[in-house]
Parts: structure tokens; sequence; C-alpha cells
């Protein structure tokens, strides 16, 4: 695994990222060692994240340097994309919220951490995630809310989902969020926040 | 420059004790500081339930009233609320807020004009903040409309353009200082006012930010601000920035805060 791109990313040198990415394939590196030292950066960025040391704009580059590395990929590894995915995950705030910073942080975590994502946005009403479900065929749902108002609306998606018959297991996450209003929503689990959610769902990949 | 005391809000936790518990000596004397300290509102928000503000919101500005004179911002979109404490407010309180929601248009402007109140407008509807200058300015044209068409003065609305954090928004600031000039080319006697500290969310060292946005800000045309009148850096920002725009003649406002030590403390 190359240190020098690790360290370009966790540096935050967008232009040596690619530079060193396309040298590495010059010189006969496989897609998949980039991949996994994308994957070792991203997690120190993610640790500094949890630390106070990195910022959510730093998040954001980290997630575009991600997108251009793998636009650069893409083509020499066709074949490997999608199959290689954990699970799918369909994540959005709840009707009535529109709060997107945390929730977007646990998008991107979960993204980087191999999970395929449908990030409906904010303000989604039931409905919305019983379709995306059915679509996607994801078997992991998120809500994210940060307003007490939103405690209501994650029930009723809650129910939503199960009076559909879908086998889902959800999350929810976001503000004051803890056990009681897990058990009030009706929802499998809460995280604290973004590694909490990617715990969570590799715990339950694990299980199905 | 005019200061709306954002301290006494609901949804601070030692302030949600302080109301739960009916903590008079807490909430009087954060009114007394903020007035001390110059603020020409004090926002009161409760942060209850609907069914339990009212009677919350009476609390607070009967608390308020009995230890500082400082005019209110009455800080709720439940209209049944401020019907209540209405008649209990001394001075005419501003109204925070309205916004370009056609429901809260209709049974908030009518209290509005029937008190004669000043009103802070959000540049958003339906819960939708846009991301663009001029779909604001959409917004706020409906808005001044119906300010308007209900008899409330432009000089008695503070349109809040609404800032974005600069942490997911690059051009956050701009958007907000661009839509202050907009409004204030369209409607000259309409006020401006923001929560500053929503532009540094996320970032470290938040103080810079906040105060250089501050003057950034005022140099489009904010001419007031939710902020904490207790925070000495913000106000040297102020006094400087006033200073800088040629509204502090002979430089006497800022001279004066000098001598009597407004600068003294450093700057942590």
């Amino acid at each position: 695994m190359s240190q020098e791109l690790i360290d370009a990313i966790t540096d935050m040198r967008e232009d040596d990222v690619l530079r060193i990415t396309n040298e590495l394939l010059d010189g006969g590196a496989s897609p998949l060692d980039i991949l996994n030292a994308c994957k070792a950066a991203m997690e120190v960025i993610g640790q500094r994240f949890e630390t106070g040391e990195a910022f959510i704009p730093e998040l954001i580059l980290a997630g575009e340097m991600m997108t251009a590395v793998s636009d650069i990929l893409k083509p020499r590894m066709a074949e490997a994309a999608a199959s290689d995915k954990l699970g799918k995950i369909v994540l959005g705030t709840v009707e009535g919220d529109i709060h997107d910073i945390a929730k977007d942080i646990v998008v991107f975590m979960l993204d980087l951490n191999g999970f395929e994502v449908t990030d409906l946005g904010v303000d989604v009403p039931a409905a919305k995630f019983v379709e995306a479900v059915q679509e996607t065929g994801a078997t992991i749902v998120g809500l994210s809310g940060f307003l007490t108002l939103a405690y209501d609306p994650m029930k009723e998606t809650v129910a939503a989902l199960r009076e559909n018959g879908l086998n889902v297991k959800i999350m929810i996450g976001g503000g004051q969020i803890d056990e009681q209003i897990r058990d009030y929503t009706g929802a499998d689990a809460y995280g604290r926040d973004a590694m909490a959610a990617v715990a969570l769902a590799k715990e339950w990949v694990k299980e199905s | 420059m005019k200061i709306i005391g954002e301290k006494i809000n609901g949804t601070r936790k030692r302030v949600a004790a302080a109301i739960a518990e009916r903590d008079q000596t807490y909430i009087q004397e954060l009114a007394a500081k903020q007035s001390e300290a110059g603020a020409n509102w004090l926002d009161v928000n409760a942060g209850t339930h609907p069914a339990q503000e009212p009677a919350d919101l009476t609390w607070l500005i009967e608390t308020i009233q009995a230890v500082v004179e400082t005019p209110l911002c009455l800080d709720s979109a439940n209209p049944a609320a401020l019907q209540t404490v209405l008649p209990v407010v001394k001075k005419t309180p501003m109204i925070n807020s309205i916004s370009g929601e056609p429901e809260r248009l209709e049974k908030i402007l009518p209290i509005v004009a029937e008190h004669g109140c000043e009103v802070i407008a959000l540049a958003m509807d339906d819960k939708k903040i846009p991301k663009t200058t001029e779909k604001r300015m959409e917004i706020i044209d409906n808005i001044l409309a119906a300010t308007r068409a209900a008899g409330v003065p432009d000089g008695k609305v503070y349109v809040d353009p609404l800032v974005m954090t600069i942490a997911t928004e690059n051009q956050s600031a701009n958007i907000a200082c661009d839509t202050i000039r907009a409004v204030h080319e369209k409607y000259p006697d309409v006020h401006f006012t923001m929560g500053l500290s929503n532009i540094s969310f996320g970032l470290p060292a938040r103080s810079y930010i906040n105060r250089g946005f501050l003057t950034l800000a005022m140099g489009a045309g904010l001419d007031s601000a939710i902020m904490d009148p207790l925070d000495r850096e913000i106000q040297a920002a102020i006094l400087a920035a006033e200073l800088l725009l040629g509204k502090d003649r002979h430089c006497l406002n800022y001279v004066r805060a000098s001598r009597k030590g407004v600068f003294d403390q450093p700057i942590t």
C-alpha cells in the first residue's frame, strides 16, 4: 500500500492525490491496492474528525478526492464496481426537518466504508422511504432528525416500512436521540455519530 | 448597529432548566447583563412544546420585565402563544419571526399590524431555504407585498437573509451579503438582522470567522444582529466596522470605547 498516496489524501493535497494515483497505476499497481490506500487514508480522516482535528470542509474535500480517484480507477476495474459493495442503505432526514450536515457525514462515512447509499435528502415523507427501499432493495434504512419534532415522523416512517412488509433494519440518529426515543419510534437501533452508524450497518449485513 | 440579545433561549440547556424550575434569579441575571451590555432588544424564546409555550413565555416576560425596561423580541412561530402573551408585554415588542410561509403570514401578520410591532422576516418559505440570492429575493418580494397589504411600514421589517454554515456552502457569506444589497436596493427602508454564529458552525477558531463576517455584512448593509451582547470581541468588531463605514463621526464612539477599556481585554 502506498504511504505516499495515504499521506497525500490525509494532507488534503488534491493535485498530488491524482498525480500519485496515475503514477502508481502506470507503474503497475493494482486498482485494489489504490482503493485500500484510499480506505486507510479515509479512516485516518474519520478519526481526526471524531477527535476534532479535522473539519467538515475537509470531509467534503476528501469525498471529492475519492470520487476523482474512483473515476480514474473505474475504466480499469469495470467488473469489480457494484458487486463489491457490502450492502444497500437508504438514508434521509425525516419529514418536517431540514438538517443535513450530520446526515451528510453519515452518508459519506457509510459510502466510504463500502456501502451503496441512496441519500434521499431532507424533509423526506415516509412514503418516499418506502418507495426507495422497494426500488433499491436496500436492507438497511437510516432516519435522521435533529429537531424534537422529528420523532413523530420517524415513528410514522418506521410504521410505514413495517406495514409495507419490508424486511429492513432501521437505525435512527441526530440531535438528542437516545434509547427512549428509539423505543418510541420503534426503530431497531440508534447511533450517536457517523462511526456508530457504520458499526451498526456492518453488524447488520454480517447477520443477514 | 442594533443588538438583539440572544441568551434567553429555551433551546439552551441551562435556560430550559431555569424555565422548568421557574428560576427567576438566573433569567433576571441574563436579562440585566445583556441590557447593561447594550442590547436593544432581548430575544425571548421558551423553546417548549406549543401547549406549554404560552404559560412559559408569560412567566419569562414577567420575570424579565421586573428587572429591565429593554424591549423584548418575542421568538415564537406560534400565533396562539403570541396572542396570549402580548397583553403582558409592556413595551411594543419585536416579533421573531415571519417567513414566506403563507400560514405564518396569515396568522402572525395581523398581530404585528394590530400592535405596531417590528418583525423579523426570514428569506425562506415552507421550510426551504433557497440557495440563490434571486430565489431569496422572490420570497422577500412576497413577504413585503404581504406586510404592506397588512399596513406594516417597511421600516418595521427586519429581513434575515439567512446565512448557512460556510463549512458546507462555500458561497454562503456572499449569498447573504448579496441578498442584503439586493433587498436594500429595492426596499431602502427595510432593516436587516441575522444570527451571526451560524456561519462558523463546524470550523475551528469560530470567533474570527464571526467577526470577519459581521464586518462584511455590515458593509453590505446589516444594521442589527441576533448575538451575545456580552461578547466583547464582537462588540469591538462592531465599533471598528462602524468607524470604517463612516458611521462614527470624528471616530468618537471608537475613542470613547477605548477610554472605557472595551479593547483592553486581550483577544483570545
